[in-house]
């Protein structure tokens, strides 16, 4: 009786085990580096209406601080965007040398200013909508510096999403804060901050990281009811 | 063949008096049915078959077109099915709320249809596994069909609890996936268990159907094959039936020659897997009671829940075989020759054993409320469930205790218990029974907890009816397709139990056990 299937069929069930763990490992893979607010979410950098606000110019050269611009930051869940009235307390016509400043590249916010309406910034650091409101108060007075989520902003000429914001990202602190953590009224001086905490990671900080746990007194929380409605 | 009663015979044989003591020959009721004689074994296949004809009869169930029967049941049971996806996709589009779950009666129907069918596949795996090690013979006759089963009732039980979840796109989430939220499913909840327990059980349930059906599919495959090429040989078109098994068949039967080292490693690996489906067929169901028992709800929180829920599955399970293979043995040509009243009777007997064991539970349920003082596990028993003056569901109650206890009682007299018709009246008895046990359980338990102001009825709409009918309608949609196109029974197995397989057979007492001595 001839053979029902051709010789080289014998190759199939190794060729098709092969395959098929190859395309299991490179799912599983795939899932891993691409299903990932790291790699989705991480660089989101919107276009800011106007000439956009450059972060590395105020924050950074002119050492504006943070809460120059964010004023609630201390007080309030949301750290506040400032209204057109702030930026026009510099940029009003004629205030500031044309040394520093090209009138046409400011010229959106005499123009919001005039006919008074808001610049409609665009906001960069989002949260999933069954996540409860970011408190910046809570975090700031704990010692977690704005540099912890967003990054370098100093060095930003246009803010982009540094971190992923994902829940695991959150949970990494929650769970071992004291690799972050700085002295609360040091928290909006990104540069040392930025140094201090790329010198922890190699053990040469100089801060007294049990001291700033032990002050933070109670732990962060890990429960669903702290971060979820 | 002798008239004489088989107790008389047997009395006379000990007693050296009659016909028995002058030579032996034992009074063979001819329909397989048990002999009194301790000394004989009944026969596993009637009407001396040869190894021929076993194959011939065998393999024609799935390469000829059955009774006219089969297309109107396939319609009626694929619209059931049909009907029953169209329900789940309702609501999976519009949410839990078609059914009719409250606050208070949150698990009902469908927790009730998953525990009902997970129950059902039992006793597939109890023959294939445990009687198997037994060296119970008399499973070869139904251990194909009930592995079958097995599998078409764990997928209905799946499908349950994956729905019931409302928002079915997060359902990965009860894997312990690593991801980027960094949660874990709770590994100290029964519910995460259950995941663990029934996808092992349709895993190794699966492999063990598909492993003994390979030699099968490998025969099929080979007839098949023939006929094509002696239709090529006649210079006509080989029928497409043929080219379609042979190709399919050819596939699923992996290479398979019949070579005695195929079948050395067959027989190994038949024992592992019969080893390893062993503990399941007592961990699956308990881990379903522990879903139940670990909680601490008033008629939930009980310590005999495992045991009863194995019992009860065994019992239902083996109510769902009987269901099946008695009509079967109607419609089938030679069907009787191979699923005898013996093996009908063996399977009463285990109906009534296990329905004596969940009896016990049952009773022993109401002693323990009582004898553990605790006030509102007793009220969970007499006012929620059997006092028909106070309790709403008294009559899903007694529905319960009528057919699980008191109908499989009817086979304690030889003359019921060998009368297929009464026997499948006693399972589909015992099947609706073992569907109100479990609601009897969850939904009883649940409409009226702690807090008398939340106590609620439990309503069920068209919509979670239709799903269990549909639920019953894949079931029986897969087993059809399974009698059509699959080999009912294990051929190979037949084969080795028919007396041709030992050549030193009537004569012999021990003839079951010493093969091999004689070649």
């Amino acid at each position: 009786m001839p053979g029902l299937f051709p010789k080289w069929t014998n190759a199939l069930p190794t060729v098709t085990a092969a395959m098929a763990m190859g395309g299991a490992v490179t799912a599983v893979a795939g899932v891993w580096y691409y299903f990932t607010p790291k790699y989705w979410e991480a660089g989101y950098m919107p276009q800011q209406p106007g000439s956009g606000f450059n972060h590395q110019i105020h924050a950074g050269k002119l050492g504006i601080d943070c809460r120059y611009c964010h004023t609630k930051v201390e007080q309030s869940p949301e750290a506040n965007v400032p209204n057109v009235a702030t930026c026009m307390g510099c940029h009003t016509e004629n205030r500031l040398s044309t040394e520093f400043v090209k009138d046409e590249k400011v010229q959106f916010i005499r123009d919001a200013y005039a006919t008074d309406e808001s610049i409609e910034w665009r906001r960069v650091h989002k949260l999933p909508d069954y996540v409860r409101n970011f408190p910046h108060h809570v975090h700031i007075h704990a010692g977690v510096s704005c540099y912890s989520c967003h990054g370098q902003i100093m060095g930003m000429p246009e803010v982009f999403q540094a971190e992923p914001l994902s829940m695991g990202w959150c949970l990494d602190c929650h769970r071992d804060p004291g690799k972050h953590l700085v002295e609360p009224d040091q928290v909006t001086r990104l540069r040392e901050v930025e140094q201090e905490l790329t010198a922890r990671r190699h053990h040469e900080g100089t801060m007294d990281v049990d001291a700033l746990v032990e002050a933070l007194r109670t732990a962060p929380p890990e429960t669903c009811g702290a971060c979820h409605h | 063949m002798s008239s004489i009663h088989p107790d008389q015979y047997v009395s006379d044989r000990l007693a050296g008096r009659g016909a028995a003591a002058a030579g032996y020959a034992p009074p063979d009721p001819g329909d397989g049915s048990l002999i009194e004689d301790p000394a004989v074994r009944a026969p596993l296949v009637l009407n001396n078959r040869s190894f021929g004809e076993v194959t011939e009869i065998i393999c024609g169930y799935a390469e000829k077109a059955p009774g006219k029967w089969w297309m109107p049941l396939f319609a009626i049971a694929g619209l059931a099915a049909a009907t029953g996806t169209l329900m789940i996709a309702y609501l999976i589009i519009t949410g839990v709320g078609v059914w009719g779950l409250t606050n208070q009666v949150d698990w009902a129907w469908d927790i009730t249809n998953f525990v009902f069918w997970i129950g059902i596949g039992h006793a597939g795996t109890l023959i294939s596994a445990i009687l198997c090690l037994f060296k119970q013979k008399w499973r070869t006759a139904v251990n194909r069909s009930a592995e079958a089963m097995t599998i078409f009732a764990v997928i209905c039980a799946g499908m349950f609890p994956a729905i019931h979840v409302g928002r079915i796109w997060f359902i990965w989430m009860v894997f312990p996936l690593p991801n980027s939220n960094s949660i874990w499913p709770n590994f100290r909840s029964p519910l995460l268990w259950d995941v663990f327990a029934v996808s092992t059980y349709f895993t190794v349930s699966l492999l063990f159907w598909f492993m003994g059906l390979i030699p099968d599919m490998a025969s099929l495959r080979d007839r098949a094959h023939k006929r094509m090429l002696a239709s090529k040989r006649r210079a006509e078109k080989p029928r497409l039936g043929d080219v379609i098994r042979a190709y399919v068949f050819g596939m699923l039967s992996m290479g398979w020659r019949f070579s005695s080292r195929h079948w050395h490693r067959y027989e190994v690996a038949y024992l592992i897997l019969a080893g390893l489906s062993t503990p399941l067929v007592l961990s699956v169901h308990s881990i379903v009671s522990f879903d139940f028992a670990t909680s601490v709800l008033p008629g939930w929180h009980t310590t005999i829940f495992p045991p009863y829920f194995v019992a009860g599955a065994i019992f239902g399970g083996f109510a769902m075989v009987l269901l099946l293979l008695i009509p079967a043995r109607e419609v089938f040509p030679n069907f009787r020759d191979f699923l005898t009243l013996r093996h009908i009777e063996n399977m009463a007997k285990i109906l009534l054993v296990t329905g004596m064991m969940v009896g016990f539970a049952y009773s022993m349920e109401f002693f323990i409320a009582w004898y553990s003082g605790n006030e509102y596990e007793l009220s969970v028993f007499l006012n929620n469930r059997a006092n028909p003056a106070k309790a709403p569901y008294w009559w899903a109650y007694w529905t319960m205790i009528s057919c699980n206890v008191i109908s499989p009682q009817v086979f304690w007299f030889r003359k019921l218990r060998t009368n297929p018709l009464v026997v499948w009246i006693v399972a589909l008895a015992v099947t609706i029974g073992m569907w109100f046990e479990r609601f009897v359980i969850i939904v009883t338990s649940l409409h009226r907890a702690f807090l008398p102001a939340e106590w609620h009825m439990f309503h069920p709409t068209p919509v979670d009816v239709l799903t269990f009918v549909g639920s019953c309608g894949i079931f029986l949609t897969l087993f059809l397709l399974f009698v059509r196109f699959l080999p009912v029974f294990a051929m190979a197995e037949i084969k080795a139990v028919l007396p041709q397989a030992h050549r030193h057979d009537h004569d012999d007492d021990h003839h079951d056990d010493h093969h091999g001595e004689a070649h």
